[in-house]
């Protein structure tokens, strides 16, 4: 049974439409993101799933049981918030206590359930501290922990490591990722950063005005992206449309584009002439091969070099650990053909 | 700072919180001396304790200070209480919230006198209300509805004023609780009556706390309200200053003033204390 | 939906309420204002059979209106000048100096609005009298009044000078401007709303102020609120009672509504200029 049922659910506001039409199935244990820029809806998804908005179509189960009008004080979610929420007047175990309380949990099972929440947070040396004599890092845990001690069905985040700074983001995200896997909790997980997304997920739902592009692992969803949007949105994509010239079942197809002929892996429908392709640019081979290009920028990144390459008009980036090519030399590059991605129309 | 520095800021400050501390000042010394029997008016001005058991002695005293504190309590209480609802109510913005909140606060920009005016003509022996009951059936013949002897009418009137006044202070203070400490409560099972004891009201204690003791300390030293439409057989302790004072009687009025300060600073630290223990000990 | 339709009946319930609040009691006084004594208006009659402006004719003639209004509308002007006067320098120092004390400072100019005010009337009665000073009644309730609204004016100026930018004065004096000039170019804009929220609050206070103008001022001087007060009581005549109600509430409905709109605009207008 699924954790979470979410059946033709649309969403408007006074005319603008937010969610139309999304289905999901979210698993047991999954960590789930929900990946997409500003305003596609995935914040008002979180929302719907947390109780907080009511759809206005579709339904939505949670463990099987129907929730879609059920507010969100009589769900079994428990939401980490942006902005931590933590309650100002509160100490830190009082914040803690606080749903435990409302469910009418036994002091003795609350005691138990804090300790061992607070031991692996370690925020056992807080307990007594008020919400503002902490640091960002220990709220964003203590945030974390009063989720945790609701032991609920679904465990939602809403962008919670967007107030961190970069290295404790990283910590963090390990942190949410081991608790997620030690608890085997059903997660949620909204954010707009890609390499969050790819880190932690199971499964990642790229989400683009209101619509659910594609569901893919992040190794599948990185190396076959459906459409446009997803293989520009999820690291750097290299697009280029072209013909195909020949199609056999053995053979790889043959493109036509402005780069020269390309081959692809993947199939292509019968009657389809025009394809978009999608290649990443650190999957260029440099030496030999049959695509040329006249390097005319290019933007050391310690890591790895970025480059802008030009060739008849056509604009495209390669990713490489040479670092000792310059501007205005002119490489070859070879491209294997399971690294050319045929993508969908965006619809 | 050198003394140098100061000079000029005191002497900004004179004419302004200067002119305050002194005429407050003076006034507060005049009552508490004239209540110790100095700077009578007339005749020997010596110090004397009779005044103060001479006062505290009279029934007519105590009943007033009954009477005032009554008034006072209940005000300050139901103002309250009514505002609060309404406040939550009004916190989030929705169609036609700002028309209704300007409606609330109306009674803010009518003077209590008018006020006065306004109740007694509704209420009068042949009036609205008497009509309205008469006509639908409820009473046979009309009833004498002013200076009843509960001081409804006083109390009426009080809330009339004061709970715009509170509604004011509590929309500020409710507003300031962010909505997302709000969805928390919520997501971690907290309904309605849990939120309010749990999370807004102990939020928003100091505007609860400061509305009561700024309609107490008034409520319990108003005198229009009650010479207009009170009780004719019970005395608001102002009304007793003022009746002493038109006598000449002076060192009275200033016991009766004394007293009724000193109500005033003890009551409110009591009100808010308390008002603060209630909120508190329902959370823990 | 369940929510929103609570919601609407609330709406209906409170605006209904309202209502019986405040417009019925409101056309009533209008009503009676409006009454003509040729024909009384009793009780079995649901608008008065006859209706003129008799009442406002005859009491501006005969009765002491016309004085309430001259004294009300001299001693609300001059309080309010004296009430400026008196609080630009100390909201001067306490929008702009800092010193030790000065969160103490401003809570005490908020001293006035603690005592009560039938208090504050009888003893400063009693201390006018013991100074010898008892004569000039006008003279005494301007004063008054210009200091028991003083906590307002402090308040409203300190808030205009803390918005006086620093910046606009240095600018102005590297520009070589004249103590004048600065005061002109970079304090004048800033405290123009405070001025003139200042001038007007305690006006609309002054008119409606009752304990000082009732204590001192009877039986010389009567005001707008003390006629009302003897309207209610003695002589309670009903069309008298609701002209007066009407000539106090009216005016200063409008003048409230401008200071609002006043206190609002002196925000915006202060922020000229980028950072």
């Amino acid at each position: 049974m699924a954790a979470i049922g979410i059946r033709g659910l649309s969403k408007s506001f006074d005319g603008f439409q937010a969610l139309s039409e999304l289905s999901l199935e979210v698993n047991q244990g999954e960590f789930l993101t929900l990946l997409g820029p500003s305003g596609c809806g995935k914040t008002t998804l979180l929302k719907i799933i947390s109780g907080f908005l009511e759809p206005s179509t579709g339904s939505i189960t949670i463990g099987g049981e129907d929730v879609t009008r059920v507010p969100p004080e009589s769900r079994d979610t428990a939401l980490c918030f942006q902005s931590y929420a933590l309650f100002p007047h509160l100490t830190v175990l009082q914040n803690l206590e606080f749903g435990l309380k409302q469910k009418g949990v036994s002091r003795d099972q609350r005691e138990v359930r804090i300790s061992e929440v607070a031991a692996k947070l370690e925020l056992e040396a807080q307990l007594e501290k008020l919400p503002n004599q902490l640091s960002g890092g220990q709220q964003q845990r203590v945030s974390l922990g009063r989720a945790l001690v609701m032991r609920p069905s679904v465990i939602l985040f809403d962008e919670p490591l967007s107030n961190l700074d970069a290295k404790l983001r990283d910590q963090v995200r390990v942190e949410i990722s081991r608790i997620q896997q030690d608890y085997s909790l059903t997660a949620i997980y909204v954010t707009h950063d890609q390499s969050e997304a790819l880190a932690m997920s199971d499964r990642i739902v790229v989400l683009n005005n209101g619509k659910i592009v594609q569901v893919d692992t992040p190794e599948d969803l990185y190396a076959k992206p459906r459409t446009s949007f997803v293989a520009d949105f999820i690291g750097g994509a290299n697009l280029i449309s072209g013909k195909v010239s020949s199609q056999t079942e053995k053979d790889p197809i043959t493109i036509e584009t402005s780069m020269g002929q390309i081959e692809t892996s993947q199939c292509v429908k019968d009657n389809v002439e025009n394809v978009e392709l999608s290649w990443r640019p650190e999957r260029a081979k440099i030496g030999e091969g049959p695509y040329r290009g006249t390097i005319v920028h290019r933007a050391f990144q310690g890591q790895f070099t970025d480059l802008i390459l030009e060739q008849n008009d056509t604009v495209f980036r390669i990713r490489t650990n040479n670092d000792k090519l310059c501007v205005g030399e002119v490489i070859n590059f070879s491209l294997s053909p399971d690294d050319v991605v045929v993508l969908e129309a965006d619809k | 700072m050198t003394l140098r520095d100061w000079v000029p800021i005191v002497a900004l400050l004179v004419p302004g919180l200067g002119l305050i501390l002194v005429l407050i000042g003076s006034v507060v010394y005049i009552a508490v001396a004239q209540s110790f029997g100095y700077y009578a008016l007339l005749g020997q001005s010596e110090f004397s304790l009779e005044f103060w058991s001479d006062v505290f002695g009279r029934k007519l005293f105590s009943r007033a200070v009954r009477y005032s504190i009554y008034v006072g309590f209940w005000s300050a209480v139901l103002s309250v209480a009514l505002a609060y609802p309404l406040a939550i109510w009004l916190r989030k913005p929705f169609s036609g919230s700002i028309g209704l909140g300007a409606l609330l606060k109306a009674p803010l920009l009518v003077h209590g006198l008018v006020a006065a005016f306004l109740y007694i003509n509704v209420i009068s022996y042949n009036g609205l209300l008497n009509q309205f009951m008469q006509g639908i059936g409820i009473w046979s013949e009309p009833r004498r509805l002013q200076n009843d002897s509960n001081a409804f009418g006083v109390l009426l009137l009080q809330v009339w004023k004061n709970m715009p006044f509170a509604l004011l202070l509590l929309t500020g203070a409710v507003q300031s609780i962010s909505d997302d400490i709000l969805d928390a409560s919520r997501d971690l099972g907290a309904g309605p009556w849990a939120r309010f004891c749990k999370i807004i009201a102990p939020l928003s204690i100091s505007g609860m706390q400061a509305a009561m003791v700024i309609i107490f300390i008034g409520a319990l030293a108003d005198f229009t309200f009650q010479t207009t439409v009170g009780p004719t057989n019970r005395q608001s302790m102002a009304q007793l200053m003022v009746s002493f004072k038109s006598r000449g009687d002076w060192h009275s009025a200033a016991v009766v003033g004394v007293s009724l300060m000193t109500i005033a600073l003890l009551g409110s630290a009591l009100l808010a204390f308390t008002s603060r223990v209630i909120m508190r000990g329902g959370l823990r | 939906m369940t929510y929103q339709r609570l919601n609407s009946l609330l709406i209906t319930m409170v605006v209904t309420v309202a209502f019986i609040w405040l417009a019925i009691p409101f056309t009533m006084a209008v009503l009676w204002s409006l009454v003509d004594p040729a024909e009384p208006w009793t009780a079995d009659k649901l608008l008065p059979p006859v209706m003129s402006f008799y009442r406002w004719v005859d009491m501006w003639e005969n009765s002491s209106l016309r004085y309430a209004l001259i004294s009300s509308y001299t001693l609300a002007p001059s309080a309010a000048l004296l009430g400026l006067c008196l609080a630009l320098p100390t909201a001067f120092a306490l929008g702009r100096f800092d010193f030790p004390g000065r969160e103490v400072a401003k809570l005490l100019c908020l001293l006035p609005l603690v005592v009560p005010p039938f208090i504050t009337a009888i003893f400063f009665s009693a201390l006018l009298f013991q100074l010898g000073l008892n004569t000039w009644r006008f003279g005494a309730i301007v004063f008054a009044h210009s200091i028991l609204f003083l906590p307002y004016a402090i308040r409203i100026l300190t808030v205009s000078f803390e918005t006086v930018r620093q910046d606009h004065i240095d600018a102005a004096r590297d520009l070589g401007a004249s103590a004048w000039a600065r005061f002109r170019v970079a304090y004048f804009p800033a405290l123009k709303p405070g001025i003139s929220a200042t001038l007007l609050i305690v006006f609309i206070q002054s008119i409606e102020e009752f304990a000082i103008a009732f204590i001192i001022g009877s039986p010389d001087i009567v005001t707008i609120p003390t006629l009302l007060y003897s309207a209610l009581g003695q002589d309670f005549v009903r069309p008298n009672a609701a002209v007066l109600s009407l000539i106090l509430v009216v005016p200063n409905v409008f003048l409230m509504l401008i200071l609002e709109r006043l206190m609002r605009s002196a925000n915006p207008a202060l922020s000229s200029g980028k950072g």
